[in-house]
C-alpha cells in the first residue's frame, strides 16, 4: 500500500460532499452573476469566474471542468446584456479580459490535472515494477538455494547407481551415496521452511487499535485511485466496535491489498458506474471486514485458486497478493474468505480477534 | 614425468554437497578427482603433472568461474573448462563457449553428459600434453647443440650443398660434414626430411 503513500493524498470526498461542494459554487456563480448585472458595465465581477473554475477543479475534471468555463463564459455574456447602465466600452473591454481569463484558467488547470495523471500513473508504474523486481531477484536467489541441493542430490543418486550397477556391486559406497541424498533432501527441506517463514515476513506484534481508524487510514490512501477510475465509495463501518488485537501494519498491508484488488477489478469494466461497499460488523468476538467491488465477479472455476501462490488472472499480476494476506491473517489470529455477491462483483472478507476483556 | 600418469579432473565449486557428489560420482567410473570450494583454493596448491580437466562452477563467491577462465591461459593453467551452472541462460553459455570451454551444463545434469565432457577434456589435454612434450624435448636437442653446429643446420634446411655453407661460413668442406654428422645425431634425425620437419616445428631456430 505504500502505492500512493508518497503521492499527495487528499481526503476522501463522498458523494454527498461533493453534491455539496457543487451548490457551494452555484450559489458563488449566481453572486457573481447577480452583482454583475446589478452594476454597471465596467464592473468587471465576471473575472471572479475564474474562482469558481479554479475552486471546482476539486471536484470535477476534464470535460466537466471545461463545460463549467463555458457556462461561466455564457453567464457573463447573458449578465452583460441585462445590464442596462455605465460606460459601454469599458464594458465590453472588461467583457473581453473576463472571458479571455476564464477560458485561460480553465485551460491551465486542466492542463495541470494532465499533468498530474501523468506523473501519477508514472510514478504507479515504477512502484509496480520495483515490486516486480524484488520478487525476481528474491525467486532467482530462491531458485539457486534450492538447485543447489538439488544438483547435489541427482549427482549422488547417479553416482549410486554406477556403484550399484558395478559387478559385485559396491554397496558401502552406494549406502554413503544414499545418506548424502538423505542430508541434501533436508538441507532443500529447510530451505523451502526459511522462505515460507520469510514470506510470512515479520512476526506478527499484536497491539490493539481501532479498527475502523484503521480502514479509514488505508482508505485515505486509495482515494486517488477511486477518484481516478470515477468509483464512489459506501462506508458502512460500525459505530462502538471494541478495539481490534493483531500486527496494525499486516492488517492494513492486507486490506490494502483488498483495496487494490477491487479497484483494479472495477477499472477492468469502465463503461460502468461502480461502487466500492467497505463495511465492518462485529461477530462474537471477531470483527469482520467486508471489501464489496461491482466488477466481475469471481468465476466457479476460480474460487478454488483463488488463494494460492503464483496464480492470477491479472495480465500484470504475479499471484502473490491473496496468498500472502491469507498467510497474513491467519497468522493474526483471522481468517480471509471471498463470495459472489448477488448483483456480480465480488465480496471478501477477513475477519479480525477483538482485545480479549481483561 | 610418468610415461603415462592417471588423469585427474580439478572440481570448483563453493557448495560441499555438490563437491561431494561430483567427486563420488567421478569415484564411480574410476576416475581420480581434486576439489575446491573457490578459484583461490584450486590456485594455492601446485598443479599435479597428470592430464585432466577443470569443472568451474559459473557463480562462486571471490573470483568468477567465468572470470578465472579468462586469466587461466596468462597464469600457465591450460586445462579444457567444463562449466556447470546453476542459473545458466543462453548468452551466458554463448559467452562460456567463445571463451573456449568444452561443455557448458546447467544444474541439475545428467551425469553422462559431463562425464562424456570430462572424458573429452582429458582427451584434448593429454593430446595438448604429448604435443608441449614433444616440442620440449626437440627444443633440448636443438638447445644441445653449439653455435657453430646451430648455423650448420640452419644452412642445411634451406637446401644449401656442404660447398656454400663452408664459403658462407668461411670454414672448410671437411669441417662442416663433421658439423652435419652431430647435428644430425644430437637432433635424432635419420634424414634430411625429418630434420626439415623438427626445424619447422621450431619456429625460434630458423
Amino acid at each position: 500500500m505504500q502505492t500512493h503513500a508518497s503521492i499527495q493524498a487528499r481526503p476522501p470526498l463522498s458523494r454527498r460532499a461533493r453534491t455539496l461542494w457543487l451548490a457551494g459554487l452555484a450559489l458563488v456563480m449566481a453572486a457573481i452573476f447577480s452583482v454583475d448585472t446589478t452594476t454597471h458595465y465596467e464592473v468587471a465581477a465576471a473575472v471572479f469566474y475564474t474562482l469558481v473554475v479554479l475552486i471546482a477543479a476539486r471536484v470535477l475534471r476534464g470535460r466537466a471542468l471545461l463545460w463549467l468555463a463555458v457556462w461561466c463564459i455564457g453567464l457573463s455574456v447573458f449578465s452583460f446584456a441585462l445590464t442596462p447602465h455605465g460606460d459601454l466600452h469599458a464594458g465590453l473591454i472588461n467583457l473581453a479580459i473576463s472571458i479571455t481569463a476564464i477560458i485561460m484558467v480553465a485551460w491551465l488547470v486542466i492542463k495541470m490535472e494532465a499533468a498530474r495523471d501523468a506523473a501519477h500513473a508514472a510514478q504507479a508504474q515504477l512502484l509496480r515494477l520495483a515490486r516486480v523486481k524484488r520478487l525476481d531477484g528474491l525467486t532467482t536467489a530462491i531458485a539457486h538455494e534450492v538447485n543447489q541441493p538439488l544438483a547435489a542430490i541427482v549427482t549422488s543418486g547417479h553416482a549410486c547407481q554406477r556403484w550399484l550397477g558395478q559387478d559385485p556391486p559396491k554397496l558401502a559406497k552406494a549406502e554413503l551415496a544414499l545418506n548424502r541424498i538423505l542430508a541434501d533432501a533436508a538441507r532443500a527441506s529447510q530451505i523451502v521452511t526459511r522462505v515460507r517463514s520469510l514470506s510470512r515476513g515479520e512476526p506478527v506484534q499484536a497491539v490493539a487499535f481501532d479498527f475502523n481508524a484503521a480502514v479509514m487510514e488505508v482508505l485515505a490512501l486509495s482515494t486517488d485511485e477511486l477518484e481516478r477510475h470515477g468509483i464512489e465509495l459506501a462506508l458502512e463501518l460500525a459505530g462502538n466496535l471494541p478495539r481490534a488485537f493483531a500486527d496494525p501494519v499486516q492488517i492494513g498491508q492486507v486490506i490494502g491489498n483488498l483495496l487494490l484488488n477491487a479497484i483494479e477489478a472495477m477499472a477492468d469494466k469502465p463503461d460502468k458506474a461502480h461502487v466500492l461497499r467497505v463495511g465492518s460488523i462485529l461477530k462474537e468476538d471477531t470483527m469482520i471486514l467486508t471489501v464489496a467491488d461491482s466488477g466481475a465477479g469471481i468465476p466457479a472455476e476460480i474460487q478454488a485458486h483463488l488463494f494460492d501462490a503464483f496464480w492470477t488472472t491479472k495480465a500484470d499480476g504475479i499471484g502473490v497478493g491473496l496468498s500472502i494476506s491469507r498467510t497474513m491473517i491467519e497468522a493474526n489470529g483471522g481468517q480471509i474468505w471471498a463470495e459472489s455477491a448477488p448483483n456480480g462483483g465480488a465480496v471478501f472478507s477477513i475477519s479480525v480477534p477483538v482485545e480479549p476483556r481483561p | 614425468m610418468s610415461e603415462h600418469p592417471a588423469p585427474l579432473v580439478h572440481l570448483v565449486d563453493d557448495d560441499a554437497s555438490v563437491r561431494a557428489a561430483l567427486e563420488d560420482l567421478m569415484a564411480s567410473v574410476g576416475l581420480s578427482a581434486r576439489v575446491f570450494a573457490s578459484v583461490a583454493e584450486f590456485l594455492a596448491e601446485p598443479l599435479p603433472d597428470a592430464p585432466g580437466c577443470l569443472v568451474l562452477d559459473v557463480r562462486m563467491p571471490g573470483q568468477s568461474g567465468m572470470e578465472f577462465q579468462r586469466q587461466m591461459h596468462a597464469l600457465g593453467i591450460h586445462l579444457p573448462v567444463i562449466f556447470i551452472t546453476g542459473h545458466g541462460d543462453i548468452a551466458m553459455g554463448v559467452a562460456a563457449m567463445k571463451q573456449g570451454a568444452i561443455e557448458f551444463l546447467t544444474k541439475p545434469f545428467r551425469d553422462q553428459e559431463l562425464l562424456d565432457a570430462v572424458w573429452n577434456g582429458i582427451e584434448l589435454d593429454r593430446k595438448r600434453r604429448a604435443e608441449a612434450a614433444a616440442l620440449a624435448d626437440l627444443r633440448s636437442r636443438w638447445d644441445s647443440l653449439n653455435p657453430g653446429e646451430q648455423s650448420v643446420a640452419r644452412g642445411v634446411v634451406q637446401g644449401l650443398l656442404n660447398k656454400q655453407i663452408a664459403a658462407e661460413l668461411d670454414l672448410s668442406e671437411i669441417t662442416i660434414k663433421v658439423r652435419r654428422s652431430h647435428v644430425m645425431r644430437k637432433m635424432q634425425a635419420k634424414s634430411l626430411a625429418e630434420l626439415v620437419r623438427m626445424m619447422e616445428a621450431l619456429p625460434s631456430a630458423v
